[in-house]
């Protein structure tokens, strides 16, 4: 007995410890037991995993068909009692209530009379119960006993070791899945791809047909699909719908199933994404299929797979969004190093000028040029502060790029294909677009079409068309001098807010050249004209200088000259009129006549700064002079048309003025000797310097010829033979010495007009130059000459 | 008949102008500066004074404003190479400003106006 009992035990432990499969053992060693101890019947009722139910596993009589699957609960029955008290049971057909607890083991033995129950389990765990079934009333005594019990707790180690490698095997190949996607997560930190990776390799660990990845935005806080894969069918629920409430727990899914139009079912499965207890998105999967191509439902351990997946996933997305982020501060960084170094770059380029146009050039240029700031076109408007307006200045547009990279030096050399500006013209008004805004509040703008700001101005719209542009003003202590207006329409690259912060770092710099530039020319205009006062008054003193000389000079010959003609005249009254010497008196008296007139001109040219200036009524001053010359006009039949406007006085010497007209008059007279008209005309002139009040004295002579315009008024020139050919050579003098212009028409046949054009008394730049010129040889004057 | 002073450096114009006012028939008195013309108006009662305005010792200007001192009512020419002063013998209190020219009509017409009867 002892020998089959150790023979059974043997082949026990042969069966248990062979190869082959787990079930396989399971059910030889129940074959084995039911040969052995001559049973009709060994079953094996194993706990399922929810540990509240026994099923039939294994049977004796050979595979259990699906109508024979038997299930006892926990405490029910001989199995499910056995199961509870974990101890062996024998019990007998006869016995009450037995029959009646155990009516499903009738089915499989209609006419046993013993049930004997194992428990198969080991110190802390159950994992199913043995039952044999005989037609015999048997006790199974003492060693057969024994050697069930061993038997059950043989299975029970090889249960349990079949557990632990099957948990085994699973974890292994959720560990290799994840090993999977996690190679593939690290394998790149490019946001797009890694999204892309994710969603294909979690389709393919879950064997579904399509997988997809949402992530919440940051700008609008709604979920966006980032990436998908494969096919996700449009019965499923739309994405959108799949958003998880914000804090959701780590264990909250989402799962969903639909049937499409031909009746097959559709499935989806998504859990969300949390980093740091935050909502970053969702990821779901679609339809997983069989390898006959059948869709089935997830499973939990899909659910658990997903979450595990998930947790990698978050990370590695957080991981790639912070690479992202810094790569784009370093991509900023970068480009405000490039901007700053541009910046610099322009700003040294623009301290090499101080002409203000040339300067507009380099700014313009700076702004469009492809390694400056790089905008398709500029604009650059000044204001006009006199008139409220801004004018447009200069604009450029993108030069294309040439192959070579220029050096920012060479600015100096191409200028930019211009853009004409110049009738560019908007008032400072708030209603007038950004453009007037930008200096009215000195602010910048970014306009964008989308924006409910107001555009450019109605009258530029035709010209210049922008969809999106920056406005900067350009602002010189507390003061907008000007507005740049810049966009890259052309291209239709978007304009970046951080461009803004560029241009406006360059407006600063911009705006401190062209003031310095302006205040330069103004610096150059003012010594210009303190040059040229210095100059006049130079040369007034050399004027001084030369007319005390020539007076002096003038008044020794005049006394010789008077004795010589008065006593040539007192020989000429003695001597007889038929003698020869008449003749000859006569030339003496006739040449000292001429030489008298020469010296009084003479000294009307010198002896002009000895001048007592007034402010005077210009057509007073001309109806004056013409009571000297009437006789002349008179004795020539010259017809006399005045026209006088009303003007403010002129600051001027009198005495001078009355020259100047005095002779133009003479000159208008000698070019209609055989009669004409002469006109005279007062009107005002305004210059950029002020008011100027005009005389223009027109003849109806024959002009002057061509060839002798230009030496009119040359001093001792004329082309008359008699003369000392000053007359408009001091005319000029006069006339200059009051910052005035003396201009001549000339139409030849038709005649000469002279226009005198004189300041009008308050803008006179200096008063009384002549004050006080007196040649030194003479006497004083009294002081203020005459009124 | 009335006298007449020609106060004038130049003796060539004092010569001059005595002959031409003699045949006008005026007694003419001839002075070489200032001074002496002062001199002729103290001792003689002078209807005229023609006076030239630069001279040594004592000029024109001068002798004028000292002989209006004397004989306000004593006509006085200034007589003078310096035509552009002509605008200021008002001023200098002289009835009549002429420059000098060889033609002596304007001297006579002065003189005849102030002399007439």
């Amino acid at each position: 007995m002892a020998t089959d009992r150790t023979a059974f035990l043997t082949q026990m432990v042969e069966v248990l410890t062979s190869t082959v499969s787990f079930g396989e053992r399971l059910n030889n060693m129940v074959h084995l037991l039911a040969r052995n101890l001559k049973v009709d019947l060994a079953l094996y009722f194993g706990l399922d995993k929810t540990r509240e139910t026994l099923f039939l596993n294994v049977s004796s009589q050979g595979p259990v068909p699906p109508h024979m699957r038997l299930e006892f609960p926990l405490g029910q029955g001989l199995v499910g009692e056995t199961a509870r008290t974990r101890k062996v049971a024998v019990v007998h057909r006869r016995q009450p209530g037995v029959l009646e607890a155990n009516a499903l083991l009738e089915t499989l033995h209609p006419a046993y009379q013993t049930l004997a129950a194992f428990p198969v389990a080991d110190d802390n765990f159950l994992y199913g119960v043995l039952i044999l079934v005989d037609r015999e009333e048997r006790s199974f005594p003492g060693a057969e006993r024994q050697g069930v019990q061993l038997t059950c707790l043989m299975l029970a180690t090889a249960l349990r070791q079949a557990i632990v490698q099957e948990e085994a095997k699973k974890r292994i190949a959720e560990l290799s899945v994840l090993f999977e996607v996690g190679k593939a997560l690290v394998s790149t930190v490019e946001l797009d791809e890694l999204l892309e990776r994710i969603v294909s390799t979690t389709a393919k660990v879950i064997t579904a047909r399509g997988a997809a990845l949402q992530i919440m935005d940051a700008a609008t806080g709604e979920p966006r699909v980032s990436s998908r894969y494969g096919q996700i069918p449009p019965e499923c629920p739309a994405l959108t719908q799949m958003k998880p409430s914000a804090g959701t727990e780590g264990s909250t899914y989402f799962e969903a199933e639909g049937v499409d139009a031909a009746g097959h079912p559709h499935y989806c499965l998504a859990v969300p994404l949390t980093f740091k207890g935050q909502l970053t998105g969702t990821l779901g999967v679609y339809d997983k299929f069989n390898p006959n191509g059948e869709f089935l439902p997830f499973d939990p351990e899909n659910r658990l797979l997903l979450f595990t997946m998930a947790g990698v996933i978050v990370n590695a997305i957080e991981n790639a969004l912070t690479y992202q982020q810094v790569e784009d501060l370093a991509e900023k960084n970068e480009r405000m190093v490039r901007n700053l170094t541009v910046l610099q770059e322009i700003s040294q380029v623009m301290l090499t000028s101080v002409n203000e146009v040339r300067l507009q050039e380099i700014i313009l240029q700076g702004l469009t040029m492809e390694h400056g700031l790089g905008f398709d076109r500029a604009v650059l408007l000044m204001v006009d502060e006199a008139n409220q307006t801004l004018r447009g200045a200069q604009g450029a547009c993108r030069s294309p790029v040439s192959g070579a990279i220029p050096n920012l030096k060479e600015l100096q050399v191409p200028p930019p294909e211009m853009m004409a500006v110049e009738d560019w013209e908007i008032p400072l008004r708030a209603d007038q677009g950004p453009l007037a805004l930008a200096v009215l509040r000195k602010r910048p703008y970014h306009h964008h079409q989308t924006v409910k700001e107001p555009g450019l101005p109605a009258a530029l719209e035709g010209k210049y068309a922008a969809q999106e542009f920056f406005v900067v003003p350009l602002e010189v202590k507390d003061r907008a001098t000007a507005v740049i207006l810049v966009d890259n329409q052309a291209s239709g690259r978007p304009l970046e807010p951080e461009r803004l912060d560029a241009l406006q770092m360059f407006a600063t710099q911009a705006a401190l050249v062209l003031e310095n530039a302006h205040l330069y020319s103004t610096i150059e205009t003012n010594n210009r004209e303190l040059l040229l006062i210095r100059e006049r008054m130079l040369e007034s003193d050399r004027l001084a200088a030369l007319s005390s000389l020539a007076s002096g000079m003038a008044h020794e010959i005049r006394n010789p000259l008077v004795s010589i003609g008065g006593f040539a005249r007192r020989i000429a009254k003695l001597v007889e009129p038929n003698s020869p010497l008449r003749g000859y008196v006569e030339v003496i008296q006739e040449e000292v006549t001429r030489l008298e007139k020469l010296l009084r001109e003479i000294l009307d040219f010198t002896g002009e700064n000895l001048s007592y200036y007034g402010d005077h009524d210009l057509a007073k001053l001309i109806m004056d002079t013409m009571i000297l010359v009437q006789r002349d006009l008179d004795a020539n039949k010259i017809k006399v048309v005045r026209e006088f406007a009303q003007l403010p006085r002129i600051h001027c010497d009198d005495r001078q003025m009355k020259q100047v007209f005095y002779n133009l008059f003479q000159n208008a007279i000698q070019a209609m000797l055989h009669g004409g008209t002469l006109t005279i005309r007062t009107f005002p002139v305004e210059k950029p310097d002020g008011l100027y009040a005009a005389a223009s004295i027109s003849d109806t002579g024959s002009g002057i010829p061509m060839e002798v315009l230009h030496n009119i008024f040359n001093p001792f020139f004329s082309t008359k033979d008699y003369g000392t050919g000053l007359g408009l050579a001091i005319a000029q003098r006069i006339v200059s010495r009051h910052y005035g212009q003396i201009e001549v028409n000339n139409e030849i046949g038709k005649g000469v007009t002279f226009v005198v054009t004189l300041p009008v008394a308050k803008y006179c730049l200096v008063k009384d130059v002549g004050q006080g010129a007196v040649p030194a040889s003479v006497l004083k004057a009294p002081k203020g000459g005459r009124q | 008949m009335k006298k007449i002073l020609v106060a004038d450096d130049e003796v060539s114009i004092r010569l001059l102008y005595s002959e031409e006012l003699k045949e006008e028939g005026y007694e003419v008195y001839q002075a070489a500066n200032g001074r002496e013309a002062l001199e002729v108006v103290d001792k003689i009662p002078l209807d005229l004074v023609i006076l030239d305005i630069k001279m040594p010792e004592v000029d024109g200007i001068e002798a004028l404003r000292q002989i209006k001192e004397k004989r306000p009512n004593l006509p006085v020419v200034l007589s003078t190479a310096y035509g552009e002063y002509k605008q200021d013998f008002a001023t200098w209190a002289s009835d009549e400003y002429l420059v000098k020219s060889s033609d002596l009509e304007d001297l006579k017409a002065v003189v005849k106006r102030y002399l007439k009867e």
